[in-house]
């Protein structure tokens, strides 16, 4: 088994990604796109890639950044082969790394998908030199979007971008099913451990947290939630899951998921708690919820498998931690599915697309509703699924009062 | 001692594998190292013929510090992990295996375990038992008892003894209820999906799955992808499992039928071309198919190979036939795809699997068994699961005298006593 390396990868997971095929026909026919200088900043794996592909194929002149810790090399160089700007180098140093983001950044992008708001905070404060070129920016996740909302409250945020985020097929897709799967798959790809029977500890009841919960009690796992949102904890409750304060939870715990998206979650004083052999992942956003590095008391030892290190406790007990502390299912594994990120990815053409054919004011907005239920609907009609149009009954009756 | 492996150097890493693998083992570190401790594996010659990777190392490591000596080898060609073979070798235990092998070095492989003059065998579709029947008579004249794994296995040994070819006992490891019904079913639920989903990145949520065969290892699969949010249909040969599929929740249907809607195949007969030249017509375009029985061959990739019109390898255990204009893919080439292409089946699970299979050698050295395929002794197994059962610090319930049915009750023909109270 060798591969067919980033090409390979690339073409299979287009064969999976129907919406993102079906964004592109829109954008095609729209033809807005054509012929503007697009900016790409996602993680550069071959979900991307084919983002950047269909953005290439309906016109656009294409440039791609990525950070050097998350840059698939075989990917970027697939890409580069293809006649796409890349600016991208997996292992790159920090100041080569500095270099290649103000590279990519030289191109005066018009059209930049964002993830993190890395670029566009970067712009708008050490690049206005490209600020009059850049007409729109579709991000990626909750926290790229949180900053965004503080620049425009702040009056700072001089262009219009889009919280790709926000729209529904995104969050209760990619954050739920995508990542409830890919985190709980690769710490049992990592551990080689059975899930059946185990006791799961899972901190944070959110998008995430409920995707964790929901993939480890599917696997046959008894789940515990530990929220500090009373209205989380109830819904927790109500699944059927366990509902207890953190540092009582982990007392018996086969495996420990933090996702709450916070710092300090997870710290040495919860890890004394452990017993011998729990193992911890991080599901949310990655390091500041666990520092595995933080805290004299735990003793960290070298790799036992790969992506697996163990934590000598106080008490005595090992624990291990997966991947570090980073998140688990990027860091340990490939990231979300293809079919999620399908819809994620053509969301964000949809979005660029959007961007590109309506005049919009500075500041954070939705996508709209419609392109929202199109990029559904795109992919149910790939699965042979048909739903229902509402009568005029219907449409006369919702519409009363 | 004459090992034949990949590369010695590799060993570090196999350690650390086995480390974890009896980390997870408390059975078969704890229950059965007690019991195998009265010495009477002493300088026995057993085989282990399983797909050698860590769990079965630490078996084999097991076995060794209770006084056997050990020969491994690989239960397939495309298997064995190399560092947990290197591992094995600076044990001191005698291995013959690599991955990647060949058919022919396969083979060798078995002859040369074959040729160590084993007394015991615990096997694994009794690969091993079959070929010294064929190719060794005095061997097998010798043979003193096998313990064999697998479902596949254990009808061979049936068919053997069937054809008056099974001149020693051998003892159904795998009809054990720590293990088929919890290693066909759960071992081999999650770590198949799993494997499917490492090799493709694919998400599970709203796949339509065809699962061919609803044995206990069929069951365990749907199970998995139902709970997973995909959907199941059940494709049987068998009127009773098929009812069993669909009382169980999921569609049931015939082979064109099921792979008409299909993303996902899955095989899990136990037979061969489950999966066959008269079905690719019927294949959905971009279909991914994986095999989770014993042979190689319940996915036809020859007859694939044949009709495609071209075949590459777009990701790491992903094989691409062009059948015309439509894509179809096979994971691990048509080989076990939890193994073949993944870690194969959780620690905890092998943990119960090879306890069962160590006190089915211990039995066989200790006990005076007929000729014969025999049923592994139920009072051992209930004592497998209360000592994992204990590892996990639950507790059981205990029948008190008046809890219990009384059978004599029933019988006894004073019709003056009431049914209800004694």
């Amino acid at each position: 088994m060798n591969g067919g390396g980033g090409r390979g990868k690339i073409d299979f997971a287009r064969q999976f990604m129907p919406a993102l095929a079906a964004a592109a026909e829109v954008a095609r026919a729209s033809g807005h796109l054509a012929g503007r200088r697009v900016g790409i900043a996602l993680t550069l794996e071959p979900k991307t890639a084919c983002l950047v592909e269909a953005v290439a194929s309906v016109g656009a002149e294409v440039s791609v950044s990525g950070s050097s810790n998350s840059t698939k090399p075989e990917i970027a160089a697939a890409l580069a082969e293809g006649g796409i700007a890349v600016f991208a180098e997996a292992g790159a140093s920090p100041e080569r790394g500095e270099y290649l983001k103000n590279a990519f950044i030289d191109r005066r992008i018009e059209f930049l998908s964002d993830d993190g708001a890395g670029i566009v905070r970067r712009i708008h404060r050490e690049r206005r030199d490209v600020l009059p070129y850049l007409r729109g920016v579709a991000e990626e996740t909750t926290s790229g979007v949180r900053p965004l909302r503080v620049m425009e409250s702040e009056g700072l945020l001089e262009v219009p971008c889009v919280a790709v985020n926000d729209a529904r097929t995104k969050l209760l897709f990619d954050n739920l099913y995508g990542t409830g799967q890919s985190v709980v798959m690769a710490t049992l790809d990592a551990t080689n451990m059975q899930m059946a029977g185990a006791s799961v500890v899972v901190a944070g009841y959110g998008k995430v947290g409920r995707g964790i919960a929901t993939m480890a009690r599917a696997l046959g796992g008894r789940v515990t939630v530990s929220e500090i949102d009373p209205v989380e904890a109830l819904a927790a409750h109500h699944d059927g899951h366990g509902v207890a304060p953190l540092l009582e939870a982990v007392r018996t715990a086969n495996f420990v998921f933090t996702a709450s998206g916070i710092g300090h979650t997870l710290t040495a004083e919860h890890v004394a708690q452990m017993p011998d052999g729990a193992v911890v992942a991080v599901g949310g956003a990655g390091r500041p919820e666990f520092d595995p590095t933080l805290g004299p008391e735990l003793t960290r030892g070298d790799e036992v498998r790969p992506n697996v290190r163990p934590l000598a406790a106080p008490s005595g007990a090992t624990v291990f931690v997966v991947a570090d502390g980073y998140c688990v299912n990027t860091s340990a594994g490939e990231g979300n599915p293809i079919e999620v990120m399908d819809l994620s990815l053509a969301l964000q053409l949809r979005a660029l697309d959007y961007l590109a054919s309506t005049v919009l004011g500075p500041g954070v907005h939705l996508l709209p509703p419609a392109i929202d239920d199109e990029v559904a609907a795109s992919q149910l009609a790939a699965a042979g699924i048909a739903i229902d149009v509402p009568s005029p009954d219907q449409i006369r009756a919702a519409a009363q009062w | 001692m004459k090992s034949r492996i990949a590369d010695a150097a590799l060993a570090p890493a196999g350690h650390l594998g086995i480390d974890w693998a009896r980390r997870r083992s408390p059975v078969l570190d704890g229950f059965v190292r007690e019991r195998l401790g009265d010495g009477s594996l002493s300088g026995r010659r057993v085989a282990v013929v399983i797909h050698l990777e860590a769990k079965t190392a630490f078996l084999a490591t097991v076995l060794a510090e209770a006084g056997a000596e050990v020969v491994v080898a690989g239960s397939n060609p495309w298997t064995t992990r190399d560092d947990v073979a290197a591992a094995l070798v600076e044990r001191g235990i005698e291995v013959h295996s690599s991955r990647r092998s060949t058919m022919e070095t396969w083979e060798s492989d078995l002859a040369a375990v074959a040729r160590t003059n084993p007394e015991f065998i615990i096997d694994d579709g009794a690969e091993l038992t079959v070929r010294i029947a064929r190719d060794h008579p005095d061997i097998y004249a010798q043979l003193r008892g096998v313990s064999e794994e697998t479902t596949t296995g254990v009808a061979r040994l049936r068919a053997l003894e069937q054809a008056g070819r099974l001149p020693m006992p051998a003892i159904a490891a795998n009809d054990a209820a720590c293990k088929h019904m919890f290693d066909n079913r759960y071992g081999t639920g999650q770590s198949t999906i799993q494997a499917i989903l490492q090799l493709t990145n694919l998400r599970m949520p709203g796949k339509r799955v065809a699962i061919v065969g609803y044995g206990w290892v069929g069951r365990g699969i749907a199970t998995y992808v139902n709970a997973m949010g995909g959907r199941v249909v059940a494709v049987e040969a068998d009127p009773i499992r098929a009812l069993e599929a669909h009382t169980d929740g999921h569609d049931v249907a015939d082979m064109l039928t099921a792979l008409a809607r299909a993303d996902l195949v899955i095989t899990a007969t136990g037979g061969r071309r489950a999966v066959n030249r008269s079905h690719f017509h019927a294949l959905q375009p971009s279909v991914i198919m994986a095999n989770a029985g014993h042979h190689d061959h319940e996915i036809d990739v020859p007859a694939l190979r044949q009709a495609a019109s071209s075949v590459d390898e777009p990701r790491p255990g992903v094989t691409r036939f062009m059948l015309g204009d439509k894509p179809v893919f096979v994971l691990a080439e048509g080989a076990l795809v939890n193994i073949a292409g993944g870690l194969g089946h959780s620690v905890e699970i092998m943990d119960l699997s090879f306890s069962v299979q160590a006190m089915g050698l211990h039995t066989l050295v200790t006990t005076e068994l007929s000729p014969g395929v025999h049923e592994f002794p139920p009072d051992l197994d209930r004592l497998i699961a209360a000592a994992k059962l204990a590892s996990r610090g639950i507790s059981l319930d205990i029948i008190d005298d008046d809890q219990a049915d009384t059978l004599g009750g029933l019988l006894d023909v004073d019709t003056s006593r009431s049914w209800d109270h004694p």
